[in-house]
């Protein structure tokens, strides 16, 4: 026994030694902090599918990955499309020479060229409802002729042959999309994941298994994939020449991030992406240097940072933080159609001024993010740094109004419940702080923790009554935001408070008509008002991200739409090798 | 004993049908309607319903109790809903790491406890009995959370002796990620498993053999290991076989905390996604192997436990 | 109530230093609880200190303060009234389902057997982990579906042992003569069973409620347990998942230890009783 065990040890130790050995390499080791469900583009509205998806395929355009304001550019498409003038036909031109990832699927095994069929193959399976894709409602409505063969897919009258008014394929390289209305939106939507190219030989040949075999024209391509535990990529050696951007601030040359300008990407051969679900493990696994980037857990915030600055021991191994906005907003809703707090405007008002969003930032924040004046946040147009709305934390006021409201001291009042969206005890706590700060004008509420379905089954049925809710941009343009609001998205749409206010449509209408232009961002300001006025959600936190980093991850820089930024990311094996012995 | 056998085997049946019943009625209702998560972000009513016939939620529940029926017997539970993947595929990927976390530890944890216990029967005296006990109880009464949370803590963090957090397809490498989780189960379990083994040592050797064997000065290790082992097998054989099922499922908690992709982890995020058919697969396959597991436990007991009356 | 306690109970004999250890323990305990429901002690386990965050144990705060400024001692004593009714009332309840269950289908066997055999095969079945939490989930979360769900899977073990006791002792000599004399059913039950099998039962009630009690930490981590922003020690346990990391040991200390205590008092008196009690004890695991 005792002989084994020490045999036992002896492997051990033999493992961790060559474990240590083994790790200076220059694979990129990424994290993900939830489980990646699946990798088909048509469901990737979630962070995680969508991020390894986005290294793998490849849109129409997508987006620079220095230049700000945030700049569209285009990937598969060959230059900018062309646009009637009454705005709704698109000319795209594909780019020649494009080969999909090798795979049994095709013949002999070598990926074939990307055709303009391609694309309008995949918008079909978006649309098709046996798929019941998660990301249709991109394309719901916007192409001539896609909702009626939907529906008559549905109905067993046609099939993937049957011609689509709005999709046509010309010639081999170009795409022409027919508009139902004009839309300035849409160039985003041929950047988001869910409208990315897939090969119909490979969806037919894997069928049900597609969301195992993902096989785009992307930098990457799928090497191994254990779910709930890690993603192995590996560089497609078919990838055409696209080049590290030359573009970018003098803070991006002050911080590197130039210095492979011109390079052929990808740049790694090999990514590593770790799911770590648990805070506490992924910043430990971080600390010693398991992984290449991780995320400071709330908690462990002051030992790391000293008045807004890494702390020197952590900056002496090596680690760097990348600060930054992301278009994004963290707010507490009314369900409207509530018999009390939608008609009663001095209620919500009472809870909006009881409401110490200031305390929310440092709590559960860290002071890391602005207190949001509305729904537009950083980076978008519209909003506006020094706008501040007349929601200011006031418990006299909060007081005051409960009284006008009719319930002086909270006397009468219901239990509301308020419904957190899951499990995370970062969740509750934010929930026992607003139980607390609510309660103390009088103003009670019960916590129920949600599942993900079972809360998103209360919000579009409109059970929720009170609720936290967060929103991040799917394509950078605040109508995006503002269309929270507008009356024909209410549940089951995404106007989740059921705001149906007459006024505010026509402004939201208005602004849909209008391309990026002055007038619109007026307009947009003048909505935001609107919203702050009535009060139907209150607006907490826009986040500002500060991510830690290994110095030897160069060119780490996360774009604040999407994630398709493995290609520009390097291991410097010589700092990873002398930083290690520090760590 | 032919009949004995075949009544026992035809009275899982019965057992099936109302695992299959509570299954149904009681997980069918969890968590939500799965038609408006998959709907995503901005849907419509129209788009809800047409999910719900598609997925067949929208259909009476004796229609759906059918095809789950049908699913069983056939064990074919086509896709899952949250995952978008084979299902069978994806309890077969699953199943790999949950027994690397669970069979070991548990063989350990056999091991461990049936040493101490026996060598523990070997002595006599009321006090080192007393202090086996009170060891054995104090282990028990300290939550798993708290015993992993610690040792994750000191071992992994503050000492660095294993990594935190991971998994690896490799052989001898994956096992830097298993040994903590592994010592973790090995403290839990071992408190009550000592106890049940040494009490039924104890049984055996206050039996009339083994005191006369003590009379005549004979109590020795080939006493403890031929016979009182031998003898309390049957019962110790049939504890274990009940657990097996729990092998299978993995542990939740290790699970998580340490990043083994197993059973466990798929279980929960199925029940929290509301994927049913994934809910239904995993309950139903491992209530198949505890009936199966239980058949083959009285079958032992029938053919070596001269005791069992056949009623 | 003179028969219940039969010469089974008489038989406990010398008290040993450790129990009487448990027992004040459990008095402690149980003391604790009735202050808390009354409001007498830790009345302050929800007034917050907005700038008293994460204080170590000190004299104000003699095991230091949580997240909002919260007193955790408080916190950890809600928690003892919190653990003591989940047990409690998780035993209470499944030992009731399965006594009832259990004597009906021993001594009275036939069809009633047959079902309620078949009724706890079947749940014996269901891996008992998938169940609580599927229960959970349909239920919700809050402290009075917490021991009902807890309660409802956890009878089982107490329903086989009982219904076993009681057939034994239903064709022992003295039942018989009892029936032979005309003694009524349910006097039969009260007077000669029952009193065999309650040890069994006392058992098993001190099982099923330390097994609610550590299940309610578990179930916490999953965010099924208690009513958010109660403060069971499940609860307290999981925040410190994130706190240890950066030397917040208190409110895991205090959760564990009082945890341990409590825990530790049962199984030494479980374990006394079932040597002093049960003759068999082995064959109830």
């Amino acid at each position: 026994m005792i002989q084994k065990l020490f045999l036992f040890f002896l492997l051990f130790m033999n493992l961790c030694c060559t474990s240590q050995k083994a790790k200076v390499d220059d694979t990129v080791v990424l994290f993900l902090d939830a489980n990646i469900p699946h990798l088909d583009p048509i469901h990737s509205t979630n962070k995680y599918s969508s991020t390894v998806i986005s290294n793998i395929f490849e849109g129409l355009y997508h987006y620079h990955y220095l230049k700000r304001p945030i700049t569209l550019e285009p990937s598969l498409a060959e230059g900018e499309p062309q646009i009637s003038p009454d705005g709704k036909t698109y000319t795209i031109q594909l780019k020649k020479g494009v080969f999909f990832q090798d795979d049994p699927a095709f013949p002999n095994g070598k990926g074939r060229e990307l055709k303009a069929e391609d694309f309008i193959y995949s918008w079909r399976r978006l649309a098709d409802p046996m798929n019941k894709a998660m990301g249709w409602w991109v394309l719901d409505g916007l192409i001539v002729g896609l909702n009626e063969w939907r529906n008559d897919l549905r109905a067993g009258k046609a099939n993937y042959q049957t011609p689509i008014k709005g999709l046509s394929a010309p010639h081999s390289h170009t795409l022409v999309i027919q508009l139902t209305r004009p839309s300035f939106q849409f160039l985003h939507f041929l950047a988001m994941p869910v409208t990315m190219v897939v090969a119909q030989e490979v969806v037919e040949k894997y069928g049900q298994e597609i969301a195992n075999h993902p096989i785009g024209t992307g930098p990457y391509r799928l090497e191994h994939w254990d779910r709930n535990s890690e993603v192995r990529l590996i560089k497609n050696k078919n990838f055409r020449e696209v080049f590290y951007p030359s573009e970018g601030s003098a803070e991006d040359e002050k911080r590197g991030l130039l210095s492979h300008k011109g390079q052929r990407l990808p740049l790694s051969e090999k990514i590593t992406v770790k799911v770590i679900t648990e805070r506490q493990p992924l910043w430990l696994s971080f600390l010693k240097g398991q992984v290449d980037h991780g995320v400071v857990p709330t908690d462990n915030f002051d030992q790391v940072f000293e008045n807004n600055q890494l702390k020197k021991e952590f900056v002496d191994k090596g680690i760097r933080v990348l600060e930054q906005y992301r278009p994004d907003v963290t707010m507490i809703a009314f369900n409207m159609e509530h018999p009390l707090l939608g008609k009663n405007k001095k209620l919500r008002l009472a809870f909006a001024h009881a409401l110490n969003s200031d305390l929310i930032l440092e709590k559960f924040y860290n002071r890391r993010g602005i207190v949001a004046q509305g729904p537009l946040p950083p980076l978008l147009d519209g909003y506006d740094p020094d706008y501040k709305n007349n929601l200011d934390f006031n418990l006299e006021k909060a007081r005051q109004l409960l009284k006008e409201a009719g319930y002086p001291d909270g006397k009468d009042l219901p239990v509301f419940d308020f419904e957190l969206s899951n499990n995370a005890t970062w969740s509750r706590q934010m929930g026992e702080l607003l139980k607390d700060l609510w309660g103390q004008v009088g103003i009670q509420i019960r916590l129920v923790i949600n599942t993900w379905p079972q809360f998103d089954q209360k919000l579009k049925n409109k059970q929720a009554t009170l609720f936290e809710m967060a929103w991040s941009a799917d394509y950078p343009d605040s109508e995006n935001f503002l269309q929270l609001f507008y009356s024909k998205n209410v549940s089951p749409g995404s106007n989740n408070s059921n705001f149906i206010n007459r006024d505010y449509d026509q402004l939201y209408e208005k602004a849909l008509q209008l391309p990026p232009s002055p007038e619109r961002t007026l307009l947009y300001k003048k909505m935001v008002d609107f919203i702050n006025n009535e009060v139907p959600t209150l607006f907490l936190v826009h986040r500002i991200y500060r991510l830690p980093y290994h110095s030897w991850l160069e060119n780490y820089n996360e774009h604040p739409i999407i994630y398709d930024f493995y290609r520009y990311l390097k291991v410097n094996t010589q700092i990873k090798e002398k930083n290690w012995s520090q760590l | 004993m032919k009949r004995y056998f075949l009544r026992r085997f035809l009275y899982t049946f019965p057992t099936l049908f109302g695992v299959s019943l509570v299954l149904f009625f009681i997980f069918n209702g969890i968590g939500g309607d799965p038609a408006y998560q998959l709907a995503g972000k901005n849907a419509s009513l129209e788009q809800i319903e047409n999910l719900r016939q598609q997925l067949g939620t929208h259909q009476s529940l004796l229609h759906q109790y059918k095809d789950f029926l049908w699913q069983t017997v056939t064990l074919d539970w086509g896709q899952s809903w949250y995952f978008k993947e084979n299902i069978n595929s994806m309890l077969l990927k699953g199943l790999g790491p949950s027994l690397a976390l669970t069979v070991p530890s548990f063989f350990f944890t056999l091991l461990l406890a049936l040493s101490v216990a026996l060598s523990f029967s070997y002595f006599r005296s009321e006090k080192s009995h007393s202090l086996l006990t009170w060891f054995c109880l104090s282990l028990m009464s300290v939550s798993f959370l708290t015993f992993i949370i610690v040792f994750q803590y000191l071992f992994a963090f503050k000492w660095g002796l294993f990594p935190i957090n991971g998994w690896s397809q490799d052989f001898p490498f994956v096992l830097s990620f298993l040994l903590l989780p592994w010592f973790i189960s090995i403290i839990v379990s071992v408190g009550p498993d000592i106890l049940i083994y040494r009490t039924l040592f104890q049984e055996e050797i206050n039996k009339d053999y083994v005191k006369t064997a003590q009379a005549k000065g004979l109590l020795t290790t080939q006493i403890l290991y031929k016979h009182i082992l031998k003898n309390s097998m049957l019962p110790i054989l049939s504890l274990l076989l009940s657990r097996i099922p729990q092998l299978l499922l993995g542990s939740l908690l290790l699970e998580s905390f340490f990043g083994i992709p197993g059973l466990g982890g798929i279980m929960i995020q199925a029940l929290q996604n509301a994927d049913f058919p994934m809910v239904k697969a995993i309950t139903m396959m491992s209530s198949l192997v505890y009936i199966l597991l239980n058949l083959l436990a009285d079958l032992l007991f029938l053919l070596f436990d001269p005791r069992v009356e056949l009623k | 109530m003179a028969p219940i306690f039969s010469s089974h109970f008489k038989s406990l004999g010398r008290t040993p230093p450790s129990i009487v250890f448990a027992i004040f323990c459990l008095a402690l305990f149980g003391l604790i609880t009735l202050f808390v429901e009354l409001d007498l002690i830790a009345t302050d386990y929800r007034v917050t200190h907005y700038s008293q965050v994460y204080l170590p144990p000190s004299f104000e705060f003699p095991m230091g303060t949580d997240f909002l400024g919260r007193d955790m001692l408080s916190r950890a004593l809600h928690g003892v009234s919190i653990a003591l009714i989940v047990g409690f009332l998780s035993a209470f309840i499944a030992t009731v389902i399965g006594l009832l269950l259990g004597v009906i289908a021993g001594f009275w066997g036939g069809l009633w057997d047959e079902f309620i055999v078949w009724l706890y095969t079947t749940l014996d079945s269901i891996p008992s982990l998938l169940l609580i939490l599927a229960l959970s989930f349909v239920l919700g979360q809050g402290l009075e579906h917490l021991f009902l769900v807890l309660g409802l899977t956890s009878w089982v073990s107490l329903c086989r042992l009982i219904r076993s006791e009681v057939i034994k002792q239903r064709s022992l000599e003295y039942i018989l003569t009892a029936q032979a004399l005309g003694v009524g059913q349910i006097r039969q039950i009260y007077y000669y069973i029952l009193p065999n099998i309650l040890h069994i039962a006392l058992i098993q009630f001190a099982l099923i409620f330390v097994y609610a009690i550590k299940a309610e930490v578990i179930l916490s981590f999953l965010g099924l347990g208690v009513e958010p922003g109660e403060p069971s020690w499940g609860v307290i346990i999981n925040d410190a998942k994130s706190e240890l990391t950066q030397g917040i040991w208190w409110g895991l200390f205090i959760a564990t230890t009082l945890m341990f205590l409590l825990i530790f008092s049962v199984n030494l008196i479980t374990d006394f009783m079932r040597k002093k009690l049960d003759p068999q004890y082995h064959s109830s695991h």
